[in-house]
């Protein structure tokens, strides 16, 4: 069963606390800040005076432990069947050889289970043999805060190399692509792994002059919803992946605040267009501009 | 009864999640199947598990909350949090460290009474001991072979028990990864909490996780798929707000990664058909006995699919296949257009007509869920035509009423500044 206090925050929260408690007594301030680390804000007010009150009997009053191991689990049936399902997934050789092979279990879902319908079909080759060894440099460089040199091809077939301190690997679930997010490049921040035609760390001399990162320069934009159609539910659940704000402002009339990243502003414009006319852009205007210029240049098609 | 942080039935916060997540424009007084009680409690465990994105607005109708997440900055999915509070009673948190300690200890397998002497040991020096009985530890036991925790098995007559195999030892990166993308990804996210600290390396963009409070439903369906067991659905009908009951032999998964719904596609008894099923509006589910026409109907769906363009099976004409067809244009400087199509097509076929001009055309069962992706060439689009004309005039009367939204319906060409 998936709902189950085998894998609850209290129950790790306990086995952190025990495995303190094997080591040395446990403090009041250690039991307050392994309370905090691994559970929720109130849940202090909760495991505390239940270990203190000797009603969970697992921590003795001088902050000993009577257990002889460091508290361990076993993998349950349900894991282990979910770890058998995502090693048949052709992404998980970017990360490692294993393929979680449980005889005793049958996995939860098999390829053939699930399609995602709405995926763009130009996704990365996860088959490639260049691009794993690419993938899995990139994640080690990642890991140990390495600086790569990449050489990459640029639209007009060129050769192009670049310096970069990688950050991390961005997925889109949508693109089906992977990207490398990091400092230095006089080419930006983003490189696109299937654009990657070598890469490798540099371990001597590393150049100590790499630029820094430009954060991400968050948007807003303000749209009215009318409730028509089932838009409401529609236009929230297909941006539900944004911070955002919405406000009831009559029976079936919305005003949706939507934050996004500068770079997606097109791809912001597009989405809006798509939902159609049950989505006025209010602001900003040079937003609400974007939008009218769609509608001019559809205008000028003849429809 | 008193509040606790933690809860007994996962489906009393689905709900809950769901309007402060997706929706959260409601205040108080518009919770309106719960008690205001009720209301308070909920609202208070969410806090408590999501206080770093729980946000409030005052508004005349009162103070709205409603849970705003950035799922691009978010490393990891908040909400799977709400799956970690199951709660338990005293005996049982106390028994399961003190009996998990034994077996883990144990180097060969034991006896039930060799277990039960040794809990009662472990518990000596607490001022009052706590007593197991023979009943709840067999409970106990049975409940976590059940789990695949605790291996049970018989030696020379005797039942003897032992830890199952220690985790071997896993890519955290790996698990990260799919705790994310995966469907079930919350399992990946109990793996994660048994590891110890660590860095983490990836993001994900166009994530979605509204998906997460449908996780054990989920589950239950696929194991009915890999069983082909025909299954009950109770539904929510949240238009009419009542609950329907279907049953169903399931047959696929459809997953969308931009809006991020999941359907059940399952062949319906009571309308002798293959439909898509939303998995959010699944309330409970039951499996029930093995099917024998399952090869047969996923057979049927597969050959379906290529004329599936969302998940319906069933457009609003009474045509069994609709016809749509566009033509968009676009310059020298803008060939990433023609490739849109191709990569963004789920199915159909694009015919480049010229240097400067594509059309798109499918056979579907329904031609209104192309609608949106349509829109999305809106610019461009040089023709159109549907067979479905229902269809075919309403995309034109919306294009008109978005003209007059933005006070464009007369002129032709406006200059902004």
């Amino acid at each position: 069963m998936l709902f189950n206090e085998l894998y609850s925050a209290y129950y790790n929260t306990v086995a952190a606390l025990l495995k303190q408690a094997m080591d040395h007594p446990l403090s009041d301030s250690e039991l307050s800040e392994i309370i905090h680390q691994h559970a929720f804000e109130e849940s202090e007010l909760y495991i505390r005076p239940a270990l203190k009150d000797q009603r969970w009997q697992l921590i003795q009053t001088e902050g000993t432990t009577c257990l002889k191991k460091i508290p361990s689990m076993p993998l349950t049936t349900l894991q282990k069947q979910w770890l058998k399902a995502i090693g048949m997934d052709v992404r998980m050789r970017l990360f490692t050889e294993d393929t979680f092979d449980f005889p005793d279990v049958e996995p939860l879902f098999i390829p053939d289970d699930i399609l995602i319908f709405d995926q763009y079909s130009d996704g990365d080759d996860y088959q490639s043999e260049t691009y794993i060894n690419n993938f899995r440099i990139l994640l080690q460089a990642i890991r140990t805060h390495t600086p790569l040199s990449i050489v990459q091809e640029n639209k007009h077939g060129q050769k192009l190399t670049v310096l970069i301190q990688p950050d991390y690997l961005e997925y889109s679930q949508k693109d089906d692509k992977f990207r490398l997010i990091g400092a230095g490049s006089y080419l930006g921040n983003t490189i696109n792994l299937a654009g990657i035609i070598s890469c490798q760390p540099i371990k001597e001399n590393p150049p100590t002059d790499l630029r820094k990162r430009n954060p991400l320069k968050l948007r807003s934009v303000i749209f009215e919803l009318v409730d028509q159609r089932n838009a409401l539910e529609r236009v929230l659940m297909h941006f539900a992946h944004f911070k955002k704000r919405v406000q009831k402002i009559d029976v079936n009339h919305y005003e949706v605040t939507l934050f996004y990243d500068k770079e997606d502003e097109t791809e912001i414009v597009i989405r809006i267009l798509s939902f159609g006319p049950l989505l006025k852009v209010k602001a900003p205007v040079h937003f609400v501009n974007l939008i009218k210029q769609r509608l001019i240049d559809q205008r000028s098609c003849g429809i | 009864m008193a509040y606790s942080e933690l809860v007994k039935n996962f489906s009393r916060i689905r709900d809950y999640m769901r309007e402060f997540y997706v929706y959260g424009f409601k205040s108080r007084n518009e919770f309106t199947k719960k008690s205001g009680r009720s209301y308070d409690d909920e609202k208070r465990r969410l806090e408590s598990w999501l206080k770093d994105y729980m946000q409030f607005r005052q508004t005349a109708e009162g103070k709205n909350v409603f849970l705003s997440i950035d799922t691009r900055i978010t490393k990891h999915n908040p909400l799977y949090k709400a799956w970690k509070t199951k709660s338990f009673t005293e005996g049982d948190i106390t028994l399961h460290f003190i009996l998990m300690d034994i077996l883990n200890s144990a180097d060969h397998p034991l006896s039930f009474n060799s277990i039960r002497e040794q809990i009662d040991e472990y518990l000596l020096d607490f001022e009052e001991p706590r007593f197991f009985d023979e009943s709840t530890v067999r409970k106990k036991l049975n409940e976590y072979i059940r789990e695949g925790i605790v291996v049970g098995e018989m030696c020379s007559k005797k039942k003897v028990y032992h830890a199952a195999d220690p985790a071997p030892l896993l890519d955290v990166d790996a698990v990260h990864f799919f705790s994310e993308v995966a469907p079930c990804g919350v399992m990946g996210s109990f793996l994660l909490d048994k590891l110890e600290n660590h860095e983490d390396h990836l993001a994900f963009k166009h994530h979605y996780i509204t998906d997460t409070m449908d996780s054990e439903i989920l589950c239950d369906i696929f194991s009915a798929i890999h069983g082909k067991n025909e299954m009950m659905l109770k539904m929510m009908n949240r238009h009419k707000a009542q609950i329907n009951e279907n049953t169903v032999i399931p047959l696929k998964v459809m997953i969308s990664v931009q809006n991020g719904r999941q359907y059940l596609m399952a062949y319906s008894f009571r309308f002798r058909r293959i439909s898509a099923y939303r998995i959010d509006n699944i309330v409970a589910v039951q499996i029930n006995e093995v099917s024998d026409r399952f090869d047969e109907l996923r057979a049927k769906l597969e050959g379906m699919l290529p004329h599936i363009w969302g998940v319906s099976t069933q457009g609003g004409s009474n045509m069994r296949m609709e016809h749509v067809e566009f033509t968009i244009r676009y310059t020298e400087q803008e060939q990433h257009i023609p490739r849109r199509l191709e990569r963004e097509k789920r199915c159909g076929t694009v015919e480049q007509l010229d240097s400067h001009s594509s059309r798109f055309s499918a056979d579907v069962y329904d031609a209104s869920e192309l609608i949106p992706w349509i829109r999305t060439f809106l610019c461009r689009i040089t023709e159109f035509s549907f067979s479905n004309k229902t269809l075919e005039k309403q995309f034109k009367e919306d294009l008109e009423e978005m003209y007059k939204l933005y006070g464009l319906e007369k002129e032709e060409n406006h200059a902004f500044q």
